[in-house]
């Protein structure tokens, strides 16, 4: 008789030295989970009941396999838990994430296409069955680590280069190879290559990854109508694969077809309701829509998902509470005073959660004290307004662009035009360059000027960005300082100079000032949240001009 | 009529739902209790757990797939094809009867090509292949095999060395439903299941499908299922 694990054709894991972690709130299962990874030689094993341990022991350990259950009582689920880690970088590029589940058939509705465990078991399972599945999870993600971690660089070429390789040299392996060759062709931006490899896979079977990929590309290319269609095929063809709506409804909306989007999503959020990203954009299209209840509906479910979430947000927050004083505006049927109740509820959730951020409570507050304007109840509209202005100058951060109208918006609507306008002046400093803000700007300001200085900082920014592609990089400079004048905090054009600063040093002006130029204008940006957008290039700077002075 | 019949299923469902998860804990604590139980006494008693994890798994599967045909039926069954190794895939539904295997003395072939690489849902095929395996080790005395063939898709074939398919459950060919006979414990599910499965598999104009034989390599039963 043979022994199925002789018959094993991968490399002995040696599972003594990999470190374990097992995520499972239900003991005995827990138990057995560990005793099928001491049976297979495991020593170093670790054991949390919850999410929020989970994250925790992967901040201090960057373990070599991890096993979760999906279902773990009222904490975050496997799947929360696997897209927190993977978004906050804190699995190492070879770390094998095991999903372990009660029923195979709802695995892929559960995952997101995009962050997948390397497998999915389904209980119950034996020992036997463990082995296999780690051994092949372990034996691949070894073998695939060279891209992943090149790719983690942004090392795009190099990566493609690995891809290559590893696809020769492993046939096996060839369909992880291509889909990790199209996320690197995307990201720099080769659509056509791109487009491509996943038309060649689709043509020969639709597989839902790659058809997903011709649709994104479509996209990419602004191709909208032939994104749609596919885009549709695909919901046809794959109902349960939740992304096609997701990517569906978001051209529809751009192509100004934002009833239709709606349908889209509500049609997805049928089949999964637990996904926070999609109710959020669900409610955003139904307020477009002036469809109050389906938008109460969905803000309502983003904050109860979001409550287990690390990527919850204060918005979901604000846009339940403000589609609930829609619903008091109007003379529905509703209970105004369960209406009521919610609202201040949701206002105590939102303090409590953000409680240590001063620019959230600002918004909090305002959005408190309008809310509280429409049942004209003075005291509390007084009292909200207090805790405002009380707050604006503990702000220590860029307060956002749709944060600003929504501000500027309520302060006006309660009369407090001084605080409005200055609101409004700091956002039109810092993102005067997209002109959708501006459209609306514009609509709120009594200040003229303010709006025509910011299109001549536009134009100024714009132009120097036509010297710095010529790679005309002093008069670039030039420009950038004239539209500097004009906005001095701006943090992109900021950014912009300090990038052509540095190219002037590396184009052979070898000056030392002009490092300590872009040092200086650096050094300026202090209210910049690491979550902001434009952090990623601002820090990204920083390392350079550091680099560059130390090797002077 | 139509809506009590729809809300019966519902019931089932959920009813099927909670005796998957009782069973998961049962299944938790026996193997718990087994892992407490010294390996000498575990050895007298191989065959008995043996059995108790391949009952256990056996329910387990038939109540998946009832749930799977409800969804199927609902259109809420998630169908998600992609490349997979044949050869590996196999071997892993060979791996999960290994204490069945052991206890019982079978002995097992895999006769697959280990590059080739075809389409299919995997968790979808992992219900089939299992049960259909799992009967085999029931019904036959001592070796299944599992092989394929190519020709318009890929036919997986598991092959026994058992008394076969009793001939009216051959002659049912398409219509599986029609299997559910008190008298043979046949209940008709797995076939009916796996011809569900097999039709859910489609390219271009081929659909998927199953077929039964007698005979084959070993003389026992042969059980195919063909993805295009």
């Amino acid at each position: 008789m043979q022994d199925p694990i002789a018959m094993m054709k991968k490399p002995m894991v040696r599972y003594s030295q990999k470190s374990v972690l097992i995520i499972e709130d239900f003991a005995e299962f827990a138990r057995s989970l560990r005793g099928m990874m001491i049976t297979m030689g495991g020593k170093k094993i670790d054991l949390v009941y919850n999410g929020d341990d989970a994250i925790q022991a992967c901040k201090e350990k960057k373990y070599d396999i991890i096993l979760s259950d999906y279902n773990l009582g009222d904490s975050k689920d496997g799947q929360q838990i696997l897209e927190e880690l993977m978004h906050f970088k804190l699995l190492k590029s070879s770390a094998v994430f095991v999903m372990v589940t009660a029923e195979n058939t709802t695995a892929m509705v559960m995952g997101a296409l995009e962050y997948q465990p390397d497998s999915y078991l389904t209980k119950p399972f034996n020992g036997h069955i463990l082995k296999s599945r780690l051994d092949k999870a372990i034996f691949k993600k070894d073998l695939l680590s060279p891209i992943v971690r090149k790719m983690r660089a942004k090392k795009w070429q190099e990566a493609l280069k690995s891809c290559h390789e590893i696809a020769e040299e492993n046939p096996k392996f060839k369909m992880a190879c291509l889909r990790h060759r199209f996320n690197c062709l995307r990201s720099l931006k080769q659509y056509d290559k791109a487009l491509e490899l996943t038309t060649q896979i689709v043509n020969e079977r639709p597989i839902p990854w790659a058809m997903l990929g011709v649709g994104e590309i479509f996209f990419a290319k602004k191709e909208y109508e032939r994104a749609i269609e596919l885009f549709t095929d695909m919901t046809n063809e794959f109902p349960m694969v939740l992304e096609g709506y997701d990517w569906l409804a978001k051209v529809q909306h751009i192509v100004g077809r934002p009833i239709e989007a709606q349908q889209t999503l509500q049609k997805a959020v049928e089949r999964s309701p637990k996904a926070l990203k999609r109710q959020k954009l669900l409610g955003e299209i139904a307020e477009e829509n002036d469809d109050v209840e389906t938008m109460t509906a969905a803000f309502r479910q983003a904050v109860k998902f979001g409550s287990n979430s690390a990527f919850a947000s204060p918005d979901e927050f604000v846009k339940l509470t403000k589609s609930l004083g829609l619903q008091l505006k109007g003379n529905s049927d509703a209970d105004r005073q369960k209406l009521l109740d919610e609202a201040e509820s949701v206002f105590s959730k939102l303090d409590h959660r953000f409680k240590h951020d001063p620019g959230i409570q600002f918004r909090s507050a305002v959005a408190h004290a309008d809310f509280s304007s429409i049942t004209n109840d003075q005291q509390k509209v007084e009292k909200y307004l207090s805790t405002a202005n009380k707050l604006y100058d503990k702000i220590e951060e860029h307060i956002g662009s749709k944060e600003s109208i929504e501000i500027t918006e309520s302060l006006k609507h309660l009369g407090q035009k001084e605080l409005a306008e200055s609101i409004l002046e700091e956002a039109v400093e810092q993102y005067f360059d997209d002109p959708a803000f501006i459209k609306q700007a514009e609509k709120l300001t009594t200040n003229k000027n303010l709006i025509e200085n910011s299109r001549k900082a536009n134009q100024l920014n714009t132009k120097a960005i036509k010297y710095f592609s010529t790679k005309d990089y002093p008069t670039a400079s030039e420009y950038f300082y004239k539209a500097l004048e004009i906005a001095p905090s701006n943090v992109n054009i900021n950014l912009n100079n300090v990038q052509t600063l540095l190219k002037r040093f590396q184009s052979g002006e070898k000056d030392q000032q002009l490092l300590l130029e872009a040092e200086r204008l650096l050094s300026g940006i202090t209210r910049l949240a690491f979550t902001d957008p434009r952090y990623e290039r601002y820090s990204e700077l920083s390392r350079l001009t550091q680099l560059m002075l130390q090797s002077i | 009529m139509k809506s009590e019949t729809a809300l019966f299923s519902t019931v089932l469902a959920s009813t099927v739902h909670d005796m998957k998860n009782s069973l998961g804990m049962m299944l938790d604590a026996v193997n718990t209790i087994l892992g407490d139980i010294p390996n000498e006494a575990k050895q007298r008693n191989s065959a008995q757990c043996g059995v108790v994890q391949y009952e256990s798994s056996r329910v387990n599967n038939s109540l998946m797939q009832l749930l799977a045909i409800y969804k199927i039926e609902n259109n809420q069954l998630p169908f998600n094809p992609s490349y997979h190794n044949l050869y590996d895939f196999v071997e892993e539904q060979i791996i999960a009867h290994t204490p069945l295997l052991d206890a019982k003395g079978f002995e097992f072939e895999i006769d697959i090509d280990d590059e080739l690489e075809i389409v299919f849902d995997d968790s979808l095929l992992t219900m089939v292949i299992t049960n259909i395996v799992g009967n085999a080790i029931r019904y036959a005395h001592s070796k299944v095999l599992i092989t394929y063939e190519l020709d318009q898709g890929t036919t997986i074939k598991i092959c026994d060395d058992g008394p076969g398919y009793p001939s009216q459950m051959i002659e049912l060919a398409g219509d599986y439903i029609q299997g559910i006979n008190q008298s043979t414990g046949s209940t008709g599910l797995g076939l009916f299941f796996a011809q569900k499965v097999a039709e859910m598999h489609q390219h271009g104009e081929n659909r998927g499908s199953i077929y039964l034989e007698n005979g084959g390599p070993l003389g026992g039963g042969v059980f195919k299922i063909t993805i295009p």
